[in-house]
């Protein structure tokens, strides 16, 4: 049976079996036009009744939600029947980033789909990794290292409108016979990280350089020809020019740092102000009005001056605004911002661990429970262990990463590619 | 809430309630993602549930974890802009805002009135397309679908309206220290008067559909209660805080660019609850066509930014900026070592702080109100796993 010809959707077939006319399939052998009439039918109530899973990781769905809703309406393409269940959908429509860590998912919903099934690749981080394609150590450099692609549509994101020519696209394929071999395992590079825009780009210059070449011989060709041609002057609309002005200072809100410092010393003698040796009112005073109170507070004050600096009355920090982390190659620091939602005035904090494989700190999760997130987040990218979290898992990178990712020394040739540039 | 006692059998990793259940039937554990339509993304859910009622709710992470802050370590810091379109991508406008302020502050870069005047305008309506959309999506994930229609319907007049000033409809990467990249087009502001106008038919008629059907508000009130003070203590922000009664609003409490120039309130809830998240949503719409009724009346001419400047070096130190998009509190906050690129950018989303407090909210509730509390969330997932 010449089932598996070579067609857009599949690549090269099994050897000696050619396309057909029209680049598909090839004719069926040894049958009539009924088969070729049935396989016409079947082919068009396909494409035009396709049911797409509900799967979109990022910026993409908004996009697809887009399609499908009042303005855009896939409904006319046959396509509203949007499935929330791999198994009840046969086309999936990659809208958005696909990582590592949903690289095995994707695999699975991929599998569970029923075949005939066909994949659209929407937007450029599932076509090729797009603008996270270098020094990202998560994203996976496009989906069809991991599962086969059908149609391949560019944007970031694409509009509507090319998504529906991408279902356009598909449905042509489908009408061309291509429903009949998508069961049939496709070639799939198993390499989610691998660099192969250096490999293309480095093809391209040496184009680029042939090309050059015929453009000088062109070009001197030309000269020779047409010795009184003076070149063509090119017109250029002038860049409007812009005055610098002068910036708007707000002064921050709720008690002044100079003030906050003051009833804080009082507490924690040892207290210092980042970037500012002894400081007194005269020196805040001068780093302006809107100057946020930063301050360095040794590991021993840590927690019972955030404890102070939330229960006062006089501070009233309630609300903590982030915790993280910045590795100074020779030191950790960990930052802690503070709102008081109240009097509206912030303190940031920061207190320096030694550098080392695993630097501890009190945990602020009794304080706040935003903390328990944040102080995640920093075990999973600086490997900071915050004693007395309640739970200390890594949230977002597998528990088999290797090394946290943020620190300065972390290299992983195997998933980063090296912005070259 | 008790801590687990090492005798308990092995629970799942997250959970931390002891099993407290006498009369021999068992919890279960059911798997909410990562593809599921009511997560609105990559979220996992680990439910622990009693017959339908859920005991405890244990959210997992990463699955669109894309190394945002690392990357903008290898960036410039105008760079960066464009990176966080693609983190809360309903209001990417309002996060370059919030990158842009960080290294205007640094480097001492002003706004002219008529740039000051661009933020305010487009600010606001990137909050009124957010706010439709999730509309949309909240009737969608409660069974109406005709709302999510009606909402795309008027989502879509101003998504026009942005490609007509930036040429993208979703990742704007549209403002730049100093101000913009482009003044409005010729006739903007007479298309934003008329949408106004129409947003404020279409606001009533939300609320005819929506906001007063009874289905809607049984089903919403008394759901996923957070009080002032656990929404506080879990840093929640936006309308997720203001609905707990959190009354904090960067825009009037912490004005940047010329917010305190303008008249308008902060929507406050009571409850805390499903239904107190809708309405506030609803009330800022409002509030925000409210702005940009000042904002169009008032437009100046003039130039549109200040002197540009490809990229910046900035002097060495740290710089917190802060923004109120549609989902809270946005901070950006870059350490730099006096070169061109961040040494350490760190990105502070609403939406992280505001799923935390999921469990919380969602304890004691059905398997149901989980779908209604996770929409009234209002979750960019991207957002929170950056």
């Amino acid at each position: 049976m010449g089932l598996m010809g070579g067609s857009p959707l599949t690549g090269p077939g099994p050897e000696g079996i050619q396309p057909g006319p029209d680049g598909g399939f090839p004719p069926l052998p040894e049958t009539g036009g009924l088969t070729n009439a049935v396989d016409w039918v079947v082919g068009w109530a396909r494409s035009n009744s396709l049911w797409p899973l509900v799967f979109g990781t990022s910026c993409c769905a908004i996009e697809m939600m887009a399609t499908g809703a009042s303005h855009n309406d896939w409904a006319r393409f046959g396509l509203e029947v949007a499935r929330a269940s791999p198994r009840q959908a046969d086309l999936i429509i990659l809208a958005g980033t696909i990582v590592e860590k949903m690289g095995s998912r994707l695999i699975t919903l991929y599998e569970q789909m029923p075949g005939p099934k066909y994949v659209i690749a929407m937007g450029a981080c599932t076509i090729s990794g797009g603008p996270f394609y270098y020094d990202s150590y998560s994203v996976v450099k496009g989906a069809d290292r991991l599962i086969p692609v059908d149609v391949y549509v560019p944007g970031c994101p694409p509009r509507p409108e090319a998504l529906l020519y991408g279902v356009m696209k598909l449905q042509e394929l489908i009408k061309k016979g291509a429903w009949r071999n998508s069961l049939i395992p496709r070639p799939i590079n198993h390499a989610p990280f691998k660099d192969e825009m250096s490999e293309t780009a480095r093809e391209w210059e040496a184009k680029e350089k042939l090309k050059q070449e015929g453009m000088k011989e062109a070009q001197e060709k030309f000269k020779a020809e047409n010795p009184d041609f003076k070149g063509v002057v090119i017109k250029r609309v002038a860049a409007p020019k812009f005055d610098e002005v002068a910036r708007v200072v707000r002064p921050a809100r709720g008690l002044p740092p100079a003030e906050i410092l003051a009833l804080l010393k009082t507490f924690f003698p040892t207290l210092g102000v980042y970037n500012l040796p002894e400081p007194d009112a005269a020196k805040l005073a001068a780093l302006g009005p809107e100057y946020v109170l930063d301050l360095t507070v040794p590991k021993e004050d840590y927690l019972p001056l955030i404890s102070l600096l939330r229960d006062d009355a006089r501070f009233k920090l309630d609300f903590l605004i982030e915790l993280t982390a910045v590795d100074w190659k020779d030191r950790f620091e960990v930052i802690v911002h503070l709102l008081s939602t109240e009097k509206g005035h912030k303190v940031f904090l920061r207190c320096a661990l030694p550098h080392d494989a695993h630097p501890e700190l009190p945990s602020l999760t009794d304080l706040f429970s935003a903390a328990n997130w944040h102080e995640r987040e920093a075990w999973d990218f600086f490997g900071i262990r915050f004693t007395g979290h309640p739970d200390l898992r890594r949230l977002f990178l597998d528990d088999d990463f290797p090394g946290h990712p943020l620190r300065k020394d972390f290299e992983d040739p195997s998933r980063v590619v090296k912005r070259p540039y | 809430m008790e801590a687990l006692k090492t005798s308990a059998p092995a629970l799942p990793p997250g959970f931390s309630l002891r099993e407290t259940r006498a009369d021999g039937s068992q919890e279960y554990f059911l798997n909410m993602g990562p593809q599921h339509p009511s997560t609105h993304g990559v979220l996992k859910l680990v439910v622990r549930l009693d017959g339908e009622t859920v005991v405890e709710v244990v959210p997992h992470l990463g699955f669109i974890h894309r190394a945002i802050e690392k990357m903008g370590e290898n960036e410039t810091f105008v760079q960066y802009i464009h990176l966080t379109d693609r983190m809360d991508y309903l209001s990417s406008h309002i996060n370059n805002l919030g990158v842009c302020m960080a290294i205007e502050k640094a480097m001492g870069i002003g706004v002219p009135e008529r740039g000051e005047y661009i933020r305010v305008l487009v600010s606001e309506l990137q909050r009124i397309q957010s706010h439709l959309l999730w509309w949309g999506a909240f009737g969608m994930d409660l069974g109406a679908v005709s709302a999510f229609l009606y909402g795309f319907k008027e989502r879509e007049k101003i998504t026009q309206l942005f490609e007509e000033l930036c040429g993208a409809r979703l990742t704007m990467n549209f403002f730049r220290p100093g101000g913009s990249n482009a003044d409005v087009p010729e006739g903007f502001i007479g298309k934003v008067k008329e949408l106004l106008e129409e947003m404020k038919f279409s606001l009533d008629e939300f609320d005819t559909l929506i906001s007063k059907n009874m289905i809607i508000r049984e089903r919403c009130f008394g759901v996923g209660r957070l009080s002032r003070e656990r929404a506080a203590n879990y840093g929640c922000s936006g309308p997720v805080g203001r609905a707990s009664g959190v009354d904090f609003d960067v825009r009037r409490d912490d004005p940047y660019s010329i917010y305190d120039r303008f008249k308008f309130e902060v929507p406050l809830g009571s409850n805390g609850d499903c239904l107190d998240r809708y309405l506030v949503r609803i009330a800022e719409m409002r509030q925000s066509v409210r702005i940009l009724e000042q904002v169009v009346a008032a437009f100046p001419e003039g130039q549109y930014r200040s002197k540009e400047k490809a990229s910046y070096k900035v002097p060495a130190g740290s710089y917190f900026s802060a923004v109120e998009t549609a989902r809270g509190m946005f901070g950006t906050y870059f350490v730099s070592d006096n070169s061109f690129k961040p040494y350490r950018v760190k990105s502070r989303s609403p939406n992280f702080s505001n799923l935390s407090a999921l469990n919380e909210m969602a304890q004691g509730g059905k398997i149901a109100d989980l779908v209604a509390i996770l929409s009234t969330l209002d979750l960019i997932i991207p957002d929170i796993d950056r």
